[in-house]
């Protein structure tokens, strides 16, 4: 599977051009057309109804995104893995910063899902001032264009910081991923993409909350469609 | 003299052929004369340095102001020594092309001076003695050539030799005043009326007899202190006061290609004992912005029992550092070279969190949960990283790992793992966490470990709790049958 290449937004082929050529110049890369899916850079998510649901078809390469679920593991984990085993497995893999994780990540379960553990930086911060650590921290390595992924587990973050965090995202290229309670989907925020979840037997329920050109409503996943990397 | 021949790299191209070889070049234009070479390259030129001001300083004072310019000087050449108490010898032959020659040489000295506040007169000569009596004379004094060394000396004044006020006296009463008078006279009656040892100081001066200079050594470890202009405990004055010391850091540092892995930044209170701020670094760090940053996050954090009065910073061993070159493409991109700045955020984080707040994980061949992995310093990782490629080989699916015991051969394992197994309360035999839970699908046992002495015997089952977590759940199989939790798979 081509994870290395950046996968792009297919346009969906209009049935009034029916000239090839026509459809060629209008596929061409740095051509937008108001109606189609925003044509970013991204990470396949692993999960093909995934995918086709999410902007561009998969997790943005540069830019924040938050993930919701209703209580800490309920499944956020390993609706990324695929995508994380995929980023790190990579000759070329930058780190895969961990910022303030609320429990020990258990290593061999990392390495049997794929993620090179030689790429994993696990940031942890002091416990009298969490927050304001955590989000310093994933600030820095967000904007240090040394990550690829970082991911931060901060209860509640202010909008003005989501602001922060998403710029420095794309500063520093990184696909930054906030995890944080599904009361704070109330807010606002700035995030590129905000993701729900749900917990199902065997699978989650993931409801895109905000997406920039992707579709809304809720998808279904089984943890057994994973594509394997 | 038997001087070995040096191999010049910047000499310039229309230098007279000094490279053996006569390889046969088509000349394109006429080349100019070739330029009469002063010396041949081997033998040394010395620049020397004479400091006025010093003689009026005490001689600790006049010697750390010597030393700090002797380290200065070895950015243009290794061969610095001393001469207390107001001056300074460098031996600058094979400097000459890479800092400009003698007028370029002279221009960046007198520059290094002027940054300590210090006005000197510099000469070049042949021999070291020469040079200093050159520099004390004041006047210009220029001699590439120890042929025109004699001549030149000759109008100087005795006095610029340093020698004793009375012998000065009876030289000026046979009417020598000059060095060239000093000169003439006959050799067997000058060393009969003044001393063997003032005949073997002439010959030194003109290059008749060798005149080995003990070369100057920088102190090992580096460690500066400086009074600030007033106590304080603003963090701006305290990083400004940090700056000059830490630039005389990265010098001292470059001049010996190697970095420091420890920093120690002393602030010294009126009453209260130092306060010490110490920055560990992964990798070895010569550049004196970079530190500066990494200080001042620590300084950020840094509570002060009251204002501070002076600073000292004190450096680790010097550590030979490598460097290496950097690439065309930038790192994560297509081709770049994995993780190559990932150290300087590896630094900041460290030193504004902790040393311990960053970690790694390696996986450990063990079966029970809590030894099959183990909590490793990035810098390791880095090491390691540093040139190997982290894909998996084509035909694996999955990257190797621990020999012998594969994750893939167990069962799915939860992401994550509680510090320690907690104790579960129990209801009808039943475990309860935060209500209910449900037990899953068969349990697999997991077991012993005598050989460490972390024995354990358990039989682990996946549950599912009210709010639809899978949790990681065992159960003793020793007498009381405690349930603990120790997973979420999240």
């Amino acid at each position: 599977m081509a994870a290395d290449l950046p996968g792009h937004g297919t346009v969906p082929s209009s049935p009034s051009h029916p000239d090839p050529r026509l459809e060629r110049l209008l596929a061409h890369p740095a051509l937008w057309r108001a109606g189609s899916a925003a044509r970013v850079p991204v990470w396949p998510s692993g999960f093909a109804l995934l995918d086709e649901g999410l902007p561009g078809g998969g997790w943005p390469r540069s830019g924040l995104i938050e993930i919701l679920p209703a209580r800490f593991g309920q499944g956020e984990l390993q609706l990324m893995l695929p995508a994380l085993a995929a980023i790190t497995s990579r000759s070329e893999a930058r780190w895969c910063v961990w910022v303030a994780p609320p429990l020990q990540p258990f290593a061999p379960a990392l390495a049997a899902a794929g993620m090179a553990l030689t790429r994993l930086l696990i940031v942890r911060a002091p416990p009298h001032a969490r927050r304001a650590a955590a989000l310093w921290a994933f600030e820095q390595a967000l904007d240090s264009g040394a990550c690829d992924g970082v991911l931060a587990w901060v209860k509640d973050a202010p909008a003005r910081q989501i602001r922060r965090l998403q710029l420095a995202a794309q500063r520093g290229n990184a696909l930054g991923v906030l995890f944080r309670p599904r009361e704070s989907a109330r807010e606002a925020s700035p995030a590129m993409l905000r993701v729900a979840l749900e917990p199902r037997r065997g699978g989650v329920r993931v409801t895109l909350l905000k997406s920039r050109g992707g579709a809304r409503g809720a998808l279904d996943l089984s943890w057994e469609d994973r594509e394997r990397t | 003299m038997s001087a070995p021949r040096t191999i010049d790299l910047f000499a310039p191209a229309d230098a007279p052929a000094r490279s053996a070889p006569q390889t046969p070049v088509r000349p394109v234009a006429p080349r100019e004369a070739p330029r009469p070479s002063a010396s041949p390259p081997g033998v040394p030129l010395w620049l020397g340095v004479h400091v006025p001001a010093l003689a009026a300083q005490s001689a600790v004072g006049a010697s750390r102001i010597l030393q700090s310019l002797a380290m200065r000087a070895q950015r243009f050449t290794p061969r610095v020594s001393l001469a207390p108490p107001d001056g300074l010898l460098l031996e600058v032959r094979s400097s000459l092309h890479l800092f400009g020659g003698v007028e370029g040489l002279r221009h960046a000295m007198t520059g290094e001076c002027a940054q300590l506040s210090q006005a000197a007169t510099l000469a070049f000569a042949p021999t070291p003695l020469a040079a200093l009596a050159g520099a004390r004379a004041g006047r210009p004094f220029e001699v590439l050539d120890a042929a025109q060394l004699t001549g030149s000396l000759a109008p100087l004044s005795v006095a610029a030799l340093r020698w004793p006020e009375e012998l000065i006296g009876r030289l000026a009463g046979l009417g020598v005043r000059t060095i060239g008078q000093a000169l003439r006279l006959p050799r067997a009656g000058f060393a009969q009326r003044f001393g063997a040892a003032r005949l073997a100081d002439l010959d030194r001066l003109t290059g008749r007899a060798d005149d080995p200079r003990e070369r100057f050594e920088a102190p090992v470890r580096f460690r500066r202190r400086r009074e600030l202009p007033c106590e304080s405990a603003s963090h701006a004055l305290l990083t400004a006061a940090l700056r000059p010391l830490l630039d005389e850091l990265g010098r001292f540092l470059a001049a010996r290609q190697c970095g420091v892995l420890a920093l120690e930044y002393r602030l010294w209170h009126r009453h209260a004992a130092p306060t010490c701020c110490v920055l560990r670094l992964g990798t070895p760090l010569a550049d004196a912005a970079q530190l500066a940053q990494l200080l001042d996050e620590r300084l950020r954090t840094l509570a002060l029992p009251e204002p501070a009065r002076a600073c000292e910073l004190r450096a680790g061993l010097p550590v030979p550092r490598v460097l290496q070159s950097s690439g065309l493409w930038q790192p994560g991109e297509q081709g770049g070279l994995a993780a190559a700045s990932g150290v300087e955020l590896i630094e900041r984080l460290r030193a504004r969190l902790g040393p311990e707040a960053l970690e790694t994980l390696t996986l450990v061949s063990d079966h029970r949960p809590e030894s099959a992995w183990r909590v490793a310093q990035p810098e390791v990782c880095l090491a390691s990283a540093a040139g190997t490629s982290h894909r998996p080989s084509p035909g694996a699916e999955r990257p190797a790992h621990a020999s012998g015991v594969g994750a893939d051969r167990f069962a799915p394992r939860p992401l994550w793992l509680l510090p320690r197994p907690q104790l579960l309360r129990q209801r009808g035999g039943l475990p309860c966490w935060r209500g209910a839970v449900c037990l899953e699908g068969e349990p697999e046992r997991i077991e012993t470990g005598w050989w460490d002495g972390r024995d354990i015997a358990r039989d682990y089952y996946n549950a599912r709790d009210m709010h639809g977590r899978r949790l990681w759940l065992f159960r003793e199989r020793e007498p009381p049958h405690r349930w603990f939790l120790q997973g979420v798979y999240g």
